[in-house]
């Protein structure tokens, strides 16, 4: 039934504002939101304790990771809460001694790759005209390039480790974002702010830097979060594959070594499961996180409070 | 109205006044001014002819309204004149000089340190992200060197005073001040550069009217006390009665009458000034029957030659359809028009009117 | 005097959000008979949009009607079912928005829309469809060509005569409107305009004409309410608000407007803005902004008074402190 009056433009009629009400600081409101999201504050709880394990792993880890002395491939038992690996080490000590490692790399690429986004995302926008198609060109690019064949092609030339690992994943990560903030961009672009920027004479990289990033922080936290979702899990998927150093701890190189070992069919069930456990908890704490801007950005969303109270008498 | 030193050509240069020298050269003067757009896909020939072959002049100490409905292009007359864009014909003369001489960084930041512009949307002209002093401190930082940082907020302070605003809306943000709040910053933004030229694009349109009043006043303020010329860029022909010296109307990308404001208002001789002011003033003073005119827009992808008010116009004749109209001198008021000067009279022959409609229609 | 068409009682408007509980319109009565055309005149903030949709029943969450009724044909609206509006819906009242762009499916024709809104109100033959479709868009003077047109390929002022077209398929008594010229240029204010009145002549319905516009209320109106923060100020004949206003609101709106014609005179304006309608507020709302106010209007709220044929929302208008009336 189409009727043209649709309820929803009503959602639209603001409650009158008044002289104006200073609005609450946007770290407040954040922290509101988290907490007035029930599926972001279980993503934050998480997080955070993800955080501690990785500050302070010595005081949570019962053995150290290397100490291959225990029985082989041994199930979990009240010494191994997961077991022991192949060579007899803990499994527990070395999922918990491998976080630091794995979330710093994590945060580290989605940081860059984050920053790459929404630099060349954004020049895009404002600078326009060929410049614009230029780049689009590149992100899609980008975009579609086979990962795996180009990463093999990379390992046989990049020695194995963390630093390689952390350039091939920005390099394969940061088109991600790039067309959403360009989007971003170019809805912006002729906002009156910007033109009067430039009518007062601002340069470009200034107005990049000063007057459009600034405003698209909620975007950046969001896709800096949605990065990081895919971050975590790619970064052990390359792992497992043999793309990274298997002497590093991290729980990509958990896996696979567990892989290598055969866990799975002979030996500890739980020296695979448990560092993959791992990487699914941190990339579900980030997409739960991630809620909580949905709300910030799209006010709509909020929730709207209902209060029954009884229908008008006369 | 102010007493004004110098008075006013019928073409809008100034000349001697008792209080100072002839400025021949008026402040600013645009001739053959064009701006088109493509439009349509990659491979279309349709162009928008957004301004074509316009002129203008605007002198020191004088507040000129450019009139117009929506399709007019007197935003984009705003933004080729604050340098948003590039004409595609035509110049632009700033005391003197062409504008599109002036490349470097210096020249260009001069003259924007000259001419200043304020938007119509006090919602959408402030960086939600920034205090109101950004934009203030910001262009003093750009053009006003000389000043230090304690000298720029000084100063800062100083030009929201002068607008009317108390200093402590400085630190506010902008969605905690009202839209008329709002565009006394936006003014005092333009006046920190102590410009000679604000071009005030719709400044009021979105505002409460019980606030309008307050802005129009600041506009005539500004301009005796602060010695800056306006350029009031509306569609409503009353404020621009009440700020202007001279007014401009804009039709279809043309100026197609322009003079004294009160000249202009009183006895209007282009055809769609007239209709204008039948869709404001009473209907029965009108001296033209405008009732069966239903506001279409104007069409302005790729019109062609002829008079773009033809369509609609009740005098026109066969010229209209051929010809473009130049702005001429009518005695006190300039007009771009093939009829103007015998409106009403017998000679216009009705079958040419409904001749040329029905061939637009 | 026969009933009234429409008779608002009391209406009473709340917006509930997480922060704060809003009070938008503040016991708002009137009534419009039939055929009568009442102008809603205030600026932004004031009210007069969620009063209409109060009125018209088109409130969603946060709004809600907190108290009063809304009586048409005898029945109290605000108390109908969701069933029993519809039913009353395009045929006894309809509605015209601001902005036709919002309002019509960019994605449908003309057609397609007209018919959806007819038979979702009654069974017709497509025959009988087409027929009212093209009628209606003849009545507002848009050739029944454009049927087959969809929005975007008509002018801003055509869409609103579309709209309006829309709202007349049923030929309803009351047709309720919100600011439906404000997006059009002049010239096509004025022809919607002259268009409505004459359709109004002909058809004889009733109009609720919300608008901030004052030039277009002097013109067309039979009657004005004025409203401030949520409240009527002033309700009277056109003549009356225009030559003698009352509430000194009304009449420091009066005097904010420029003209074209007659002599050139100083603009005064209110300084100031309307009150925060979620803070709590005592005395008289427009006290603060008032040039003419007395000590006790910052305690006492004005109630409605009458004051000949029109009614003023002013403590000047009663013998409070014994004054007796003032000009």
């Amino acid at each position: 039934m189409a009727l043209p009056v649709p309820g929803s433009e009503l959602a639209g009629a603001e409650a009158p504002v008044g002289g104006g009400t200073p609005a609450p600081r946007a770290s407040s409101r954040l922290l509101r939101a988290i907490r007035g999201n029930r599926k972001a504050t279980v993503g934050a709880a998480i997080l955070l304790l993800i955080i501690f394990v990785a500050v302070f792993p010595g005081l949570l880890a019962p053995d150290s990771p290397s100490a291959a002395v225990y029985a082989q491939d041994a199930s979990p038992s009240s010494a191994h809460l997961l077991g022991t690996t192949q060579l007899g080490q803990d499994v527990l000590s070395q999922l918990i001694w491998s976080t630091r490692q794995t979330l710093f790399v994590t945060l580290l690429v989605s940081v860059i790759a984050t920053f790459m986004s929404m630099i060349i995302g954004v020049t895009a926008a404002y600078v326009g005209g060929l410049t614009d198609r230029v780049i689009t060109v590149i992100i899609d690019v980008f975009l579609i390039l086979p990962v795996l064949p180009l990463l093999i092609l990379l390992a046989a030339y990049l020695p194995p480790g963390v630093t390689s690992l952390t350039i091939v994943l920005c390099i394969t990560s940061w088109a991600f974002q790039a067309r959403q903030l360009r989007s971003q961009g170019l809805s912006l672009r002729n906002r009156d702010f910007l033109v009067s920027a430039r009518v007062r004479g601002e340069r470009g990289l200034y107005i990049i830097l000063r007057e459009i990033v600034p405003t698209m922080t909620s975007l950046l936290v969001a896709s800096f979060l949605s990065l990081a979702v895919y971050v975590v899990g790619f970064a052990a998927s390359l792992q497992f594959l043999g793309l990274g150093n298997s002497g590093q701890l991290m729980w990509g190189t958990m896996l696979y070594n567990a892989n290598q070992g055969a866990a799975l069919e002979s030996g500890n069930v739980w020296w695979a499961l448990a560092p993959g456990a791992a990487v699914a908890l941190l990339g579900a704490s980030f997409a739960l996180l991630n809620y909580a801007f949905d709300e910030i950005g799209n006010p709509a969303l909020r929730r709207i409070r209902r209060r029954r109270r009884a229908r008008p008498t006369a | 109205m102010a007493d004004r030193s110098q008075s006013t050509r019928d073409d809008g240069t100034a000349e001697a006044g008792p209080a100072g020298p002839a400025k021949h050269e008026p402040l600013l003067r645009a001739e053959g001014l064009t701006r088109h757009f493509r439009v349509g896909g990659m491979f279309s020939k349709e162009v928008l002819h957004a301004v074509d072959d316009l002129e203008l002049t605007i002198n020191e100490r004088e507040i000129v309204a450019l009139v117009g409905e929506s399709g007019s292009g007197k935003s984009t007359v705003a933004r080729l004149l604050a340098r948003i864009y590039t004409p595609t014909a035509g110049e632009i003369y700033y005391r003197g000089r062409p504008v599109r001489e002036l490349r470097s960084r210096r020249d260009v930041l001069w003259y924007r340190g000259e001419v200043a512009m304020v938007f119509q949307d006090p919602f959408s002209a402030f960086n939600p992200v920034h205090r109101m002093s950004h934009g203030i401190i910001r262009n003093l930082a750009l053009h006003r060197r000389e000043l230090g940082r304690e000298e720029r907020w000084r100063e800062a302070e100083r030009v929201c005073e002068s607008v009317g605003l108390s200093k402590r809306m400085l630190t506010r943000y902008a969605h905690e001040m009202s839209g008329g709040e709002r565009q006394r910053i936006g003014f005092a933004q333009a006046l920190a550069l102590q410009p000679k030229l604000i071009l005030a694009d719709e400044p009021v349109s979105m505002l409460d009217v019980s606030i309008r009043a307050g802005i129009l006043n600041l506009m005539v303020g500004l301009r005796d006390r602060e010695d800056v010329s306006l350029l009031y860029i509306t569609h409503d022909l009353a404020s621009a009665r009440y700020v202007a010296d001279r007014i401009l109307v804009m039709y279809a990308g043309q100026i197609v009458e322009a003079g004294p404001t009160e000249t202009v208002l009183s006895d209007p001789q282009h055809p769609y000034t007239r209709l204008l002011l039948s869709a404001v003033a009473d209907p029965r003073d009108a001296d033209t029957d405008f009732s069966a005119d239903t506001g279409e827009p104007p069409r302005v992808i790729n019109p062609g030659e002829g008079c773009r008010f033809r369509w609609r116009c009740p005098y026109a004749i066969d010229t209209c359809e051929t010809v473009t109209p130049r702005l001429r001198p009518l005695g006190p008021v300039q007009v771009a028009c093939h009829v103007a000067g015998h409106l009403g009279e017998e000679e216009i022959a009705a079958p040419a009117v409904t001749e040329i409609r029905s061939r637009g229609a | 005097m026969p009933d009234p068409l429409l008779e608002v009682d009391g209406l009473t408007i709340e917006y509930l959000t997480d922060t704060a509980d809003v009070r938008a319109v503040e016991d708002v009565s009137f009534s419009v008979g039939a055929g009568e055309f009442v102008g809603v005149v205030g600026e932004s903030g004031c009210g007069k949009s969620t009063m209409l949709f109060g009125v018209a029943q088109l409130l969603s969450p946060p709004g809600e009607v907190m108290a009063g009724r809304v009586i048409f044909r005898g029945q109290d609206m605000v108390r109908l079912s969701a069933g029993e509006l519809r039913h009353m819906r395009w045929r006894d009242y309809s509605v015209v928005m601001q902005s036709a762009m919002n309002a019509l499916n960019p994605m449908k024709s003309i057609a397609a829309q007209f018919k959806d809104a007819l038979q979702a109100h009654e069974k017709l033959s497509s025959t009988e469809i087409h027929e009212r479709s093209a009628s209606v868009l003849e009545m507002v003077g848009i050739d029944p060509a454009h049927l087959k047109s969809f929005p975007h390929q008509l002018s801003g002022g055509m869409r609103q005569r579309a709209m309006i077209a829309m709202a007349l398929l049923f030929t309803p008594q009351l047709v309720m409107m919100d600011e439906p010229t404000s997006a059009l240029d002049v010239v096509a204010q004025r022809s919607l305009m002259s268009k409505i009145r004459e359709l109004q002549a002909t058809l004889g319905f009733a109009v609720i004409f919300v608008t901030h516009d004052m030039h277009v209320v002097s013109r067309y109106c039979d009657r004005v309410l004025v409203m401030y923060a949520g409240q009527v100020v002033e309700s009277a004949a056109t003549e009356n608000i225009f030559e003698r206003p009352l509430h000194p609101y009304s009449r420091g709106l009066m005097d904010a407007f420029p003209t074209v014609t007659g002599p050139r005179r100083e603009l005064v304006g209110i300084p100031g803005s309307p009150p925060d309608l979620a803070e709590p507020m005592s005395g008289c709302r427009f006290q603060p902004r008032c040039p003419v106010a007395m000590p006790v209007c910052a305690e006492v709220e004005p109630e409605l008074y009458a004051v000949d044929s029109s009614e003023v929302r002013c403590l000047l208008y009663t013998d409070v402190n014994g004054l007796g009336e003032t000009g």
